[in-house]
Protein backbone atom coordinates (compact mmCIF):
# COMPACT_ATOMS: atom_id res chain seq x y z
CA UNK A 1 0.00 0.00 0.00
CA UNK A 2 3.03 2.29 0.38
CA UNK A 3 3.63 2.23 -3.13
CA UNK A 4 0.37 3.02 -4.19
CA UNK A 5 0.98 6.07 -1.64
CA UNK A 6 4.07 6.72 -3.27
CA UNK A 7 2.58 6.93 -6.42
CA UNK A 8 -0.32 9.22 -5.37
CA UNK A 9 2.38 11.48 -4.36
CA UNK A 10 3.91 11.47 -7.25
CA UNK A 11 0.62 12.09 -9.13
CA UNK A 12 0.13 15.02 -7.48
CA UNK A 13 3.51 16.74 -7.69
CA UNK A 14 2.78 15.93 -11.43
CA UNK A 15 -0.64 17.59 -11.43
CA UNK A 16 0.70 20.53 -9.60
CA UNK A 17 3.96 21.14 -11.52
CA UNK A 18 2.48 21.16 -14.82
CA UNK A 19 -0.24 24.09 -15.75
CA UNK A 20 -2.78 21.65 -16.85
CA UNK A 21 -4.50 21.12 -13.31
CA UNK A 22 -4.29 24.49 -12.48
CA UNK A 23 -6.16 25.62 -16.30
CA UNK A 24 -8.65 22.80 -15.19
CA UNK A 25 -9.70 24.35 -12.08
CA UNK A 26 -9.70 27.68 -13.09
CA UNK A 27 -11.70 26.91 -16.19
CA UNK A 28 -14.25 25.20 -14.31
CA UNK A 29 -14.44 27.95 -11.57
CA UNK A 30 -15.06 30.28 -13.83
CA UNK A 31 -17.68 28.07 -15.85
CA UNK A 32 -19.38 27.89 -12.59
CA UNK A 33 -19.07 31.16 -11.61
CA UNK A 34 -20.92 32.04 -14.72
CA UNK A 35 -23.87 29.99 -14.68
CA UNK A 36 -24.36 30.95 -10.57
CA UNK A 37 -24.52 34.04 -11.16
CA UNK A 38 -26.65 33.96 -14.55
CA UNK A 39 -29.18 31.29 -12.65
CA UNK A 40 -29.90 33.53 -9.43
CA UNK A 41 -30.07 36.70 -11.47
CA UNK A 42 -32.26 35.11 -13.90
CA UNK A 43 -34.57 33.11 -11.01
CA UNK A 44 -34.23 35.24 -8.18
CA UNK A 45 -34.29 32.09 -6.04
CA UNK A 46 -31.78 30.98 -3.87
CA UNK A 47 -30.98 27.60 -5.00
CA UNK A 48 -28.01 25.69 -6.64
CA UNK A 49 -30.56 23.21 -8.51
CA UNK A 50 -29.83 24.72 -12.12
CA UNK A 51 -26.49 25.85 -11.01
CA UNK A 52 -25.77 22.02 -9.80
CA UNK A 53 -27.14 21.07 -13.16
CA UNK A 54 -24.89 23.01 -15.48
CA UNK A 55 -22.20 22.12 -12.96
CA UNK A 56 -22.74 18.41 -14.06
CA UNK A 57 -22.58 18.53 -17.52
CA UNK A 58 -19.41 21.16 -17.59
CA UNK A 59 -17.30 18.39 -15.63
CA UNK A 60 -17.97 15.56 -18.76
CA UNK A 61 -16.19 18.62 -20.67
CA UNK A 62 -13.43 19.34 -18.10
CA UNK A 63 -12.67 16.35 -16.46
CA UNK A 64 -11.01 14.27 -19.29
CA UNK A 65 -8.22 16.73 -19.86
CA UNK A 66 -7.45 15.99 -16.42
CA UNK A 67 -7.33 12.56 -16.99
CA UNK A 68 -6.22 12.36 -20.18
CA UNK A 69 -2.65 12.28 -19.51
CA UNK A 70 -2.95 9.41 -16.62
CA UNK A 71 -1.50 6.51 -18.55
CA UNK A 72 -1.49 8.11 -21.89
CA UNK A 73 1.68 10.72 -20.32
CA UNK A 74 3.01 7.46 -18.81
CA UNK A 75 3.46 5.78 -22.40
CA UNK A 76 4.86 8.63 -24.37
CA UNK A 77 7.26 9.62 -21.98
CA UNK A 78 8.39 5.41 -21.37
CA UNK A 79 7.85 6.04 -17.52
CA UNK A 80 5.35 3.02 -17.92
CA UNK A 81 8.19 0.73 -18.29
CA UNK A 82 9.39 2.21 -14.41
CA UNK A 83 5.81 1.59 -13.24
CA UNK A 84 5.42 -1.50 -14.62
CA UNK A 85 8.66 -3.02 -13.63
CA UNK A 86 9.07 -1.33 -9.91
CA UNK A 87 7.26 -3.42 -7.35
CA UNK A 88 4.37 -2.23 -7.85
CA UNK A 89 1.15 -4.09 -8.73
CA UNK A 90 -1.18 -3.13 -11.65
CA UNK A 91 -4.22 -1.94 -9.43
CA UNK A 92 -1.67 -0.42 -7.01
CA UNK A 93 -0.90 1.76 -10.20
CA UNK A 94 -4.86 2.62 -11.11
CA UNK A 95 -5.65 2.89 -7.93
CA UNK A 96 -2.81 5.50 -6.90
CA UNK A 97 -3.34 7.45 -10.03
CA UNK A 98 -7.06 7.33 -9.54
CA UNK A 99 -6.47 8.90 -6.16
CA UNK A 100 -4.01 11.54 -7.26
CA UNK A 101 -6.90 12.72 -10.13
CA UNK A 102 -9.69 12.25 -7.28
CA UNK A 103 -7.77 14.90 -4.96
CA UNK A 104 -7.82 17.50 -7.66
CA UNK A 105 -12.21 16.87 -8.61
CA UNK A 106 -12.27 17.15 -4.39
CA UNK A 107 -10.19 20.37 -4.65
CA UNK A 108 -12.07 21.94 -7.77
CA UNK A 109 -15.40 20.96 -5.58
CA UNK A 110 -14.48 22.65 -2.53
CA UNK A 111 -13.37 25.57 -4.71
CA UNK A 112 -16.97 25.72 -5.91
CA UNK A 113 -18.58 26.25 -2.64
CA UNK A 114 -17.33 29.89 -2.53
CA UNK A 115 -20.80 30.63 -4.44
CA UNK A 116 -22.49 28.83 -1.36
CA UNK A 117 -21.25 32.18 0.74
CA UNK A 118 -23.85 34.64 -1.09
CA UNK A 119 -26.36 32.16 -1.55
CA UNK A 120 -26.59 31.69 2.82
CA UNK A 121 -26.14 35.29 3.00
CA UNK A 122 -28.81 37.08 1.36
CA UNK A 123 -31.01 33.84 0.73
CA UNK A 124 -32.12 31.44 2.61
CA UNK A 125 -31.54 27.91 0.80
CA UNK A 126 -32.33 24.61 1.38
CA UNK A 127 -29.09 23.33 3.18
CA UNK A 128 -30.19 18.93 2.30
CA UNK A 129 -31.00 19.97 -1.17
CA UNK A 130 -27.37 21.21 -1.55
CA UNK A 131 -25.66 18.30 0.10
CA UNK A 132 -27.38 15.82 -1.62
CA UNK A 133 -26.55 17.93 -5.30
CA UNK A 134 -22.87 18.44 -4.11
CA UNK A 135 -22.92 14.13 -3.45
CA UNK A 136 -24.57 13.49 -6.86
CA UNK A 137 -21.58 15.98 -8.30
CA UNK A 138 -18.44 14.21 -6.44
CA UNK A 139 -20.16 10.81 -7.68
CA UNK A 140 -20.22 11.68 -10.99
CA UNK A 141 -16.90 13.24 -11.04
CA UNK A 142 -15.50 9.85 -9.93
CA UNK A 143 -17.26 7.56 -12.85
CA UNK A 144 -16.03 10.43 -14.57
CA UNK A 145 -12.58 10.31 -14.07
CA UNK A 146 -12.45 5.96 -13.98
CA UNK A 147 -13.76 6.06 -16.87
CA UNK A 148 -11.26 8.95 -18.26
CA UNK A 149 -8.46 6.79 -16.98
CA UNK A 150 -9.39 3.30 -18.53
CA UNK A 151 -9.92 5.50 -22.40
CA UNK A 152 -6.34 6.77 -21.01
CA UNK A 153 -4.71 3.92 -20.64
CA UNK A 154 -5.93 2.75 -24.23
CA UNK A 155 -3.86 5.20 -26.39
CA UNK A 156 -0.22 6.89 -26.05
CA UNK A 157 -1.90 10.00 -27.32
CA UNK A 158 -3.52 12.15 -24.90
CA UNK A 159 -5.81 14.28 -27.28
CA UNK A 160 -7.37 11.21 -28.21
CA UNK A 161 -7.76 9.80 -24.69
CA UNK A 162 -9.51 13.23 -24.36
CA UNK A 163 -11.91 13.29 -27.26
CA UNK A 164 -12.97 9.45 -26.65
CA UNK A 165 -13.08 10.36 -23.41
CA UNK A 166 -15.96 13.28 -24.15
CA UNK A 167 -17.28 11.44 -26.35
CA UNK A 168 -18.47 8.02 -24.26
CA UNK A 169 -19.24 10.55 -21.56
CA UNK A 170 -21.71 12.78 -23.67
CA UNK A 171 -23.12 9.66 -24.82
CA UNK A 172 -23.90 8.28 -21.66
CA UNK A 173 -25.21 12.04 -20.78
CA UNK A 174 -27.89 12.50 -23.30
CA UNK A 175 -28.78 8.33 -23.61
CA UNK A 176 -31.76 8.70 -21.61
CA UNK A 177 -33.05 10.93 -24.34
CA UNK A 178 -33.26 7.57 -26.57
CA UNK A 179 -35.65 6.63 -24.31
CA UNK A 180 -39.02 7.90 -25.70
CA UNK A 181 -37.94 6.12 -29.37
CA UNK A 182 -37.44 2.96 -27.90
CA UNK A 183 -40.76 0.53 -28.30
CA UNK A 184 -39.07 -2.08 -26.29
CA UNK A 185 -39.70 -1.56 -22.33
CA UNK A 186 -36.34 -3.47 -21.97
CA UNK A 187 -34.28 -0.98 -24.09
CA UNK A 188 -35.99 1.78 -23.03
CA UNK A 189 -35.63 0.75 -19.18
CA UNK A 190 -31.66 0.46 -19.82
CA UNK A 191 -31.72 3.65 -22.17
CA UNK A 192 -32.85 5.10 -18.49
CA UNK A 193 -30.63 2.77 -16.18
CA UNK A 194 -27.57 4.28 -17.73
CA UNK A 195 -28.15 7.38 -18.17
CA UNK A 196 -25.63 9.68 -16.35
CA UNK A 197 -27.62 13.06 -16.24
CA UNK A 198 -30.83 10.49 -15.12
CA UNK A 199 -29.12 9.64 -11.94
CA UNK A 200 -27.41 12.76 -11.53
CA UNK A 201 -31.11 14.75 -12.29
CA UNK A 202 -32.41 13.09 -9.20
CA UNK A 203 -29.70 14.01 -6.72
CA UNK A 204 -29.40 17.60 -7.66
CA UNK A 205 -33.67 17.51 -7.09
CA UNK A 206 -32.54 17.03 -3.50
CA UNK A 207 -32.89 12.75 -3.64
CA UNK A 208 -30.49 10.41 -2.85
CA UNK A 209 -31.25 6.91 -4.12
CA UNK A 210 -29.05 4.10 -3.27
CA UNK A 211 -29.65 2.87 -6.48
CA UNK A 212 -27.95 6.34 -8.00
CA UNK A 213 -25.19 5.67 -5.99
CA UNK A 214 -24.29 2.31 -6.42
CA UNK A 215 -24.60 3.09 -10.01
CA UNK A 216 -21.60 5.69 -10.10
CA UNK A 217 -19.53 3.32 -8.22
CA UNK A 218 -20.45 0.14 -10.20
CA UNK A 219 -19.23 2.37 -13.27
CA UNK A 220 -16.04 3.03 -11.18
CA UNK A 221 -15.56 -0.54 -10.63
CA UNK A 222 -16.10 -1.75 -13.83
CA UNK A 223 -13.78 0.74 -15.28
CA UNK A 224 -10.64 0.68 -12.83
CA UNK A 225 -11.02 -3.28 -13.17
CA UNK A 226 -10.83 -2.92 -17.26
CA UNK A 227 -7.64 -1.11 -16.59
CA UNK A 228 -6.17 -3.27 -14.00
CA UNK A 229 -6.75 -6.09 -16.18
CA UNK A 230 -5.90 -4.04 -19.68
CA UNK A 231 -2.20 -3.08 -17.62
CA UNK A 232 -1.87 -6.97 -16.71
CA UNK A 233 -2.85 -8.02 -20.37
CA UNK A 234 -0.23 -5.71 -22.16
CA UNK A 235 2.38 -7.73 -20.97
CA UNK B 1 20.82 -15.21 -11.19
CA UNK B 2 19.45 -14.99 -14.24
CA UNK B 3 18.33 -18.09 -16.28
CA UNK B 4 16.82 -17.74 -19.60
CA UNK B 5 15.57 -21.33 -21.22
CA UNK B 6 14.56 -22.00 -24.71
CA UNK B 7 12.58 -18.54 -24.63
CA UNK B 8 11.23 -17.16 -28.25
CA UNK B 9 8.92 -13.85 -28.57
CA UNK B 10 6.33 -13.22 -31.25
CA UNK B 11 4.22 -10.06 -31.64
CA UNK B 12 1.81 -11.13 -34.33
CA UNK B 13 2.99 -13.08 -37.14
CA UNK B 14 6.94 -11.62 -36.46
CA UNK B 15 8.86 -14.05 -34.11
CA UNK B 16 11.54 -11.48 -32.59
CA UNK B 17 13.77 -13.69 -30.26
CA UNK B 18 14.60 -17.05 -30.92
CA UNK B 19 14.67 -20.02 -28.84
CA UNK B 20 17.42 -17.73 -26.65
CA UNK B 21 19.28 -19.73 -23.95
CA UNK B 22 21.56 -18.23 -21.77
CA UNK B 23 22.46 -17.43 -17.83
CA UNK B 24 24.34 -14.37 -15.61
CA UNK B 25 25.86 -15.86 -12.56
CA UNK B 26 26.40 -13.22 -9.46
CA UNK B 27 29.53 -11.01 -9.65
CA UNK B 28 29.41 -11.50 -13.61
CA UNK B 29 29.37 -8.80 -16.13
CA UNK B 30 27.40 -9.95 -19.35
CA UNK B 31 27.19 -7.94 -22.50
CA UNK B 32 24.33 -8.40 -25.08
CA UNK B 33 26.11 -7.17 -28.06
CA UNK B 34 24.29 -7.07 -31.80
CA UNK B 35 23.52 -4.46 -34.00
CA UNK B 36 19.34 -1.97 -33.86
CA UNK B 37 16.75 -4.03 -34.27
CA UNK B 38 19.07 -7.30 -33.16
CA UNK B 39 16.22 -8.19 -29.96
CA UNK B 40 18.64 -6.70 -27.46
CA UNK B 41 15.56 -4.47 -25.54
CA UNK B 42 13.13 -7.04 -25.98
CA UNK B 43 15.50 -9.70 -24.26
CA UNK B 44 16.00 -6.83 -21.19
CA UNK B 45 12.71 -5.97 -20.89
CA UNK B 46 11.30 -10.04 -20.53
CA UNK B 47 13.85 -10.08 -18.01
CA UNK B 48 12.72 -6.57 -16.37
CA UNK B 49 8.96 -8.08 -16.23
CA UNK B 50 7.66 -5.37 -18.53
CA UNK B 51 6.70 -7.94 -21.11
CA UNK B 52 6.25 -11.74 -21.14
CA UNK B 53 8.09 -14.58 -23.22
CA UNK B 54 5.91 -16.23 -26.09
CA UNK B 55 7.92 -19.85 -25.00
CA UNK B 56 10.28 -20.67 -22.90
CA UNK B 57 10.97 -19.71 -19.30
CA UNK B 58 13.00 -16.73 -18.15
CA UNK B 59 13.82 -16.31 -14.19
CA UNK B 60 15.04 -13.87 -11.86
CA UNK B 61 17.00 -15.62 -8.82
CA UNK B 62 14.55 -18.49 -9.23
CA UNK B 63 11.02 -16.64 -9.49
CA UNK B 64 9.52 -16.70 -12.43
CA UNK B 65 9.27 -13.62 -14.25
CA UNK B 66 5.39 -14.40 -16.03
CA UNK B 67 3.92 -15.11 -13.05
CA UNK B 68 6.28 -13.49 -9.78
CA UNK B 69 7.15 -10.87 -11.42
CA UNK B 70 5.92 -8.61 -8.58
CA UNK B 71 8.01 -9.77 -6.00
CA UNK B 72 11.48 -10.53 -8.37
CA UNK B 73 11.08 -6.67 -9.07
CA UNK B 74 12.80 -5.65 -5.91
CA UNK B 75 15.78 -7.62 -6.66
CA UNK B 76 15.62 -5.52 -10.18
CA UNK B 77 17.26 -2.20 -10.96
CA UNK B 78 16.24 -1.65 -14.65
CA UNK B 79 17.52 1.55 -17.31
CA UNK B 80 15.47 1.12 -20.02
CA UNK B 81 16.77 2.75 -23.38
CA UNK B 82 15.01 5.49 -22.89
CA UNK B 83 15.64 6.89 -19.18
CA UNK B 84 12.02 6.91 -17.68
CA UNK B 85 12.40 10.68 -16.41
CA UNK B 86 9.10 12.54 -15.69
CA UNK B 87 10.26 16.09 -16.78
CA UNK B 88 8.65 17.90 -14.30
CA UNK B 89 9.92 16.54 -11.50
CA UNK B 90 13.10 18.09 -9.75
CA UNK B 91 15.91 15.11 -9.14
CA UNK B 92 15.49 14.86 -5.40
CA UNK B 93 11.80 14.25 -5.79
CA UNK B 94 11.89 11.60 -8.75
CA UNK B 95 14.31 9.59 -6.79
CA UNK B 96 12.41 9.77 -3.74
CA UNK B 97 9.81 8.67 -5.47
CA UNK B 98 11.51 5.82 -6.78
CA UNK B 99 13.10 4.56 -3.22
CA UNK B 100 9.64 4.54 -1.42
CA UNK B 101 8.10 2.43 -4.11
CA UNK B 102 11.35 0.08 -3.86
CA UNK B 103 10.53 0.09 0.04
CA UNK B 104 13.81 1.93 0.85
CA UNK B 105 12.90 2.33 4.73
CA UNK B 106 12.31 6.17 5.73
CA UNK B 107 15.29 6.19 8.09
CA UNK B 108 17.79 4.90 5.53
CA UNK B 109 16.23 6.96 2.63
CA UNK B 110 18.22 10.01 2.84
CA UNK B 111 21.49 7.87 3.23
CA UNK B 112 20.70 5.98 -0.06
CA UNK B 113 19.55 8.77 -1.96
CA UNK B 114 23.05 10.40 -0.97
CA UNK B 115 25.05 7.16 -1.88
CA UNK B 116 23.12 6.74 -5.76
CA UNK B 117 23.83 10.96 -6.01
CA UNK B 118 27.54 10.61 -5.55
CA UNK B 119 27.96 7.37 -7.07
CA UNK B 120 26.48 9.26 -10.33
CA UNK B 121 27.63 12.51 -9.65
CA UNK B 122 24.05 14.07 -9.67
CA UNK B 123 24.94 16.44 -6.74
CA UNK B 124 25.23 19.65 -9.19
CA UNK B 125 21.52 19.07 -10.29
CA UNK B 126 19.89 17.13 -7.26
CA UNK B 127 17.54 20.19 -7.21
CA UNK B 128 16.83 20.80 -10.80
CA UNK B 129 13.84 20.16 -12.46
CA UNK B 130 14.64 16.91 -14.80
CA UNK B 131 13.39 18.98 -18.24
CA UNK B 132 16.26 21.61 -17.86
CA UNK B 133 19.09 18.27 -17.80
CA UNK B 134 21.33 17.68 -20.69
CA UNK B 135 21.50 14.09 -22.24
CA UNK B 136 24.03 12.96 -20.35
CA UNK B 137 22.37 13.61 -16.93
CA UNK B 138 19.35 12.52 -18.23
CA UNK B 139 20.89 9.07 -18.74
CA UNK B 140 22.66 9.40 -15.24
CA UNK B 141 19.50 9.83 -13.09
CA UNK B 142 18.31 6.71 -14.96
CA UNK B 143 21.25 5.00 -13.97
CA UNK B 144 20.69 6.03 -10.31
CA UNK B 145 17.14 5.25 -10.27
CA UNK B 146 18.32 1.64 -11.04
CA UNK B 147 21.06 1.67 -8.25
CA UNK B 148 18.44 2.85 -5.74
CA UNK B 149 17.48 0.16 -2.98
CA UNK B 150 20.92 -1.87 -3.95
CA UNK B 151 19.45 -4.47 -6.27
CA UNK B 152 20.56 -7.56 -6.56
CA UNK B 153 20.29 -8.00 -10.21
CA UNK B 154 21.09 -4.57 -12.48
CA UNK B 155 19.43 -4.26 -16.19
CA UNK B 156 20.78 -1.94 -17.96
CA UNK B 157 19.77 -0.97 -21.80
CA UNK B 158 22.43 1.31 -23.96
CA UNK B 159 23.42 2.70 -20.76
CA UNK B 160 26.54 4.85 -21.59
CA UNK B 161 24.45 6.00 -24.67
CA UNK B 162 24.63 10.25 -24.71
CA UNK B 163 27.79 10.18 -22.04
CA UNK B 164 30.78 12.14 -23.00
CA UNK B 165 34.03 10.21 -22.85
CA UNK B 166 34.66 11.11 -18.76
CA UNK B 167 31.11 10.43 -18.05
CA UNK B 168 31.56 7.47 -19.77
CA UNK B 169 34.31 6.33 -18.33
CA UNK B 170 33.50 7.17 -14.39
CA UNK B 171 30.02 5.21 -15.57
CA UNK B 172 31.64 2.20 -16.71
CA UNK B 173 33.93 2.04 -13.68
CA UNK B 174 30.64 2.51 -11.77
CA UNK B 175 29.55 -1.00 -13.47
CA UNK B 176 32.56 -2.62 -13.19
CA UNK B 177 32.54 -1.98 -9.35
CA UNK B 178 29.07 -2.93 -8.88
CA UNK B 179 29.70 -6.02 -10.94
CA UNK B 180 31.84 -7.39 -8.50
CA UNK B 181 29.21 -8.03 -6.11
CA UNK B 182 25.91 -8.49 -7.97
CA UNK B 183 24.74 -9.82 -11.68
CA UNK B 184 24.89 -7.64 -14.66
CA UNK B 185 23.44 -7.38 -17.78
CA UNK B 186 24.01 -4.87 -20.44
CA UNK B 187 22.92 -4.06 -23.85
CA UNK B 188 25.45 -2.23 -26.29
CA UNK B 189 26.04 -2.03 -29.87
CA UNK B 190 29.19 -0.60 -29.15
CA UNK B 191 32.37 -3.25 -29.73
CA UNK B 192 35.25 -1.64 -27.32
CA UNK B 193 32.62 -1.56 -24.51
CA UNK B 194 31.51 -5.22 -24.45
CA UNK B 195 35.17 -6.04 -24.53
CA UNK B 196 35.87 -3.40 -21.93
CA UNK B 197 33.28 -4.21 -19.46
CA UNK B 198 32.18 -7.60 -20.12
CA UNK B 199 33.49 -10.89 -18.57
CA UNK B 200 31.15 -12.71 -20.71
CA UNK B 201 29.10 -11.58 -24.49
CA UNK B 202 26.61 -12.94 -25.80
CA UNK B 203 26.34 -11.89 -29.15
CA UNK B 204 22.81 -11.61 -31.06
CA UNK B 205 21.43 -11.30 -34.64
CA UNK B 206 17.92 -11.38 -35.94
CA UNK B 207 16.87 -12.19 -31.95
CA UNK B 208 19.23 -15.16 -32.40
CA UNK B 209 22.33 -16.12 -30.27
CA UNK B 210 25.10 -16.19 -32.81
CA UNK B 211 27.81 -17.27 -29.91
CA UNK B 212 28.54 -16.47 -26.07
CA UNK B 213 31.81 -15.73 -25.98
CA UNK B 214 34.73 -14.22 -23.82
CA UNK B 215 36.32 -10.71 -24.40
CA UNK B 216 39.22 -12.46 -25.58
CA UNK B 217 37.14 -14.92 -28.01
CA UNK B 218 35.75 -11.64 -29.18
CA UNK B 219 39.13 -9.71 -29.68
CA UNK B 220 40.22 -12.65 -31.73
CA UNK B 221 37.29 -12.08 -33.84
CA UNK B 222 38.04 -8.40 -34.35
CA UNK B 223 41.52 -9.30 -34.93
CA UNK B 224 40.64 -11.32 -38.26
CA UNK B 225 38.56 -8.49 -39.43
CA UNK B 226 41.30 -5.91 -39.62
CA UNK B 227 42.13 -4.38 -42.73
CA UNK B 228 44.19 -2.21 -45.01
CA UNK B 229 42.99 -0.22 -47.45
CA UNK B 230 45.13 1.23 -50.40
CA UNK B 231 45.22 3.14 -53.63
CA UNK B 232 47.89 2.32 -55.69
CA UNK B 233 48.96 2.87 -59.31
CA UNK B 234 50.43 -0.87 -60.38
CA UNK B 235 49.69 -3.42 -62.78
CA UNK B 236 47.08 -5.57 -60.57
CA UNK B 237 49.36 -9.00 -61.12
CA UNK B 238 52.31 -7.97 -59.93
CA UNK B 239 50.86 -6.18 -57.12
CA UNK B 240 48.83 -8.53 -55.72
CA UNK B 241 52.04 -11.07 -55.87
CA UNK B 242 53.96 -8.41 -53.65
CA UNK B 243 51.42 -8.05 -51.54
CA UNK B 244 51.29 -11.50 -50.77
CA UNK B 245 54.65 -11.92 -49.97
CA UNK B 246 54.33 -9.20 -47.04
CA UNK B 247 54.55 -10.91 -43.35
CA UNK B 248 51.04 -10.70 -42.17
CA UNK B 249 49.27 -10.01 -45.12
CA UNK B 250 46.51 -12.91 -45.64
CA UNK B 251 44.24 -11.88 -48.10
CA UNK B 252 44.22 -9.27 -51.16
CA UNK B 253 41.19 -8.28 -53.07
CA UNK B 254 41.89 -5.87 -55.87
CA UNK B 255 38.80 -4.00 -57.32
CA UNK B 256 39.73 -3.21 -60.87
CA UNK B 257 35.90 -1.16 -61.65
CA UNK B 258 36.72 1.65 -58.79
CA UNK B 259 40.24 1.78 -60.30
CA UNK B 260 41.15 4.56 -62.90
CA UNK B 261 44.30 3.95 -65.54
CA UNK B 262 46.46 1.70 -63.33
CA UNK B 263 45.18 3.34 -60.21
CA UNK B 264 43.64 0.49 -58.14
CA UNK B 265 41.82 0.01 -54.91
CA UNK B 266 43.09 -2.61 -52.92
CA UNK B 267 41.92 -4.05 -49.80
CA UNK B 268 43.87 -6.09 -47.78
CA UNK B 269 42.74 -8.32 -44.86
CA UNK B 270 45.81 -8.43 -42.25
CA UNK B 271 46.44 -9.45 -38.82
CA UNK B 272 47.39 -7.34 -36.18
CA UNK B 273 51.29 -7.58 -35.49
CA UNK B 274 51.89 -3.73 -35.38
CA UNK B 275 54.29 -2.64 -38.36
CA UNK B 276 52.12 -4.32 -40.78
CA UNK B 277 51.28 -1.35 -42.86
CA UNK B 278 54.95 0.08 -42.72
CA UNK B 279 56.11 -3.16 -44.39
CA UNK B 280 53.00 -3.01 -46.93
CA UNK B 281 53.93 0.69 -47.68
CA UNK B 282 57.95 -0.31 -47.66
CA UNK B 283 57.17 -2.77 -50.24
CA UNK B 284 54.93 -1.05 -52.53
CA UNK B 285 56.81 2.30 -52.51
CA UNK B 286 59.68 2.03 -54.28
CA UNK B 287 58.34 0.95 -57.04
CA UNK B 288 54.83 1.74 -57.66
CA UNK B 289 52.98 5.20 -56.65
CA UNK B 290 50.98 5.05 -53.66
CA UNK B 291 48.27 7.12 -53.23
CA UNK B 292 46.66 6.38 -50.02
CA UNK B 293 47.41 3.74 -47.36
CA UNK B 294 45.08 3.47 -44.28
CA UNK B 295 44.05 0.70 -41.68
CA UNK B 296 40.60 0.40 -41.05
CA UNK B 297 39.41 -0.59 -37.40
CA UNK B 298 37.16 -3.55 -37.82
CA UNK B 299 33.10 -2.46 -37.64
CA UNK B 300 30.47 -4.31 -35.65
CA UNK B 301 29.41 -5.85 -38.96
CA UNK B 302 32.33 -7.29 -40.19
CA UNK B 303 32.17 -9.13 -36.56
CA UNK B 304 28.69 -10.16 -37.21
CA UNK B 305 29.95 -11.60 -40.50
CA UNK B 306 32.54 -13.68 -38.31
CA UNK B 307 30.74 -14.97 -36.64
CA UNK B 308 28.01 -16.14 -38.87
CA UNK B 309 30.36 -17.69 -41.02
CA UNK B 310 31.64 -19.54 -38.00
CA UNK B 311 27.97 -20.69 -37.09
CA UNK B 312 27.26 -21.70 -40.92
CA UNK B 313 30.30 -23.75 -41.05
CA UNK B 314 29.93 -25.02 -37.87
CA UNK B 315 26.23 -26.43 -39.48
CA UNK B 316 27.52 -27.54 -42.23
CA UNK B 317 30.40 -29.47 -40.39
CA UNK B 318 27.25 -31.30 -38.71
Amino acid sequence: MSAALALYQKELWVYFRSPIAYFVVAVFLLGTGYFFTYNIFLTGHATMTETLQNMGILLLLVLPVLSMRLFAGEYSAGTIELLLTLPLQPWQIVLGKYLGALTILLLLTVGTLVNLVPLYLFGNPETMTILSGYIGFLLLGMACLAVGQFFSALTHNQIIAALSTVAVLLGFWFIGHLQSFQTSPVLRGLCGYVSFSGHFGAFVQGVVRTEAVVFYLVVCAIALTLNTNYLQWQR
Amino acid sequence: MIALTAVSKRYGPKTVIHDLSFTVEKGEIVGLLGPNGSGKTTTIRMIAGYTTATSGHVSVAGYDMATQNDTAAHLIGYLPEHPPLYDTLDVSTYLRFVAKVKRVPRAARSAELERVTVACRLGAVFRQEIYKLSKGYRQRVGLAQALLGKPEVLLLDEPTIGLDPEQLHETRELIRAFGTEHAVLLSTHILPEATLLCQRVAILNHGRLLAMDTPGGLQRALEQTHRVILRVTAPAQALRQELLSVAGVQTVQIDTAAGTDQTLSVSCQVDTRDGVEAAIARAIAPRWLLHRLERQQPTLEQVFLHYVQQASAAEEGA
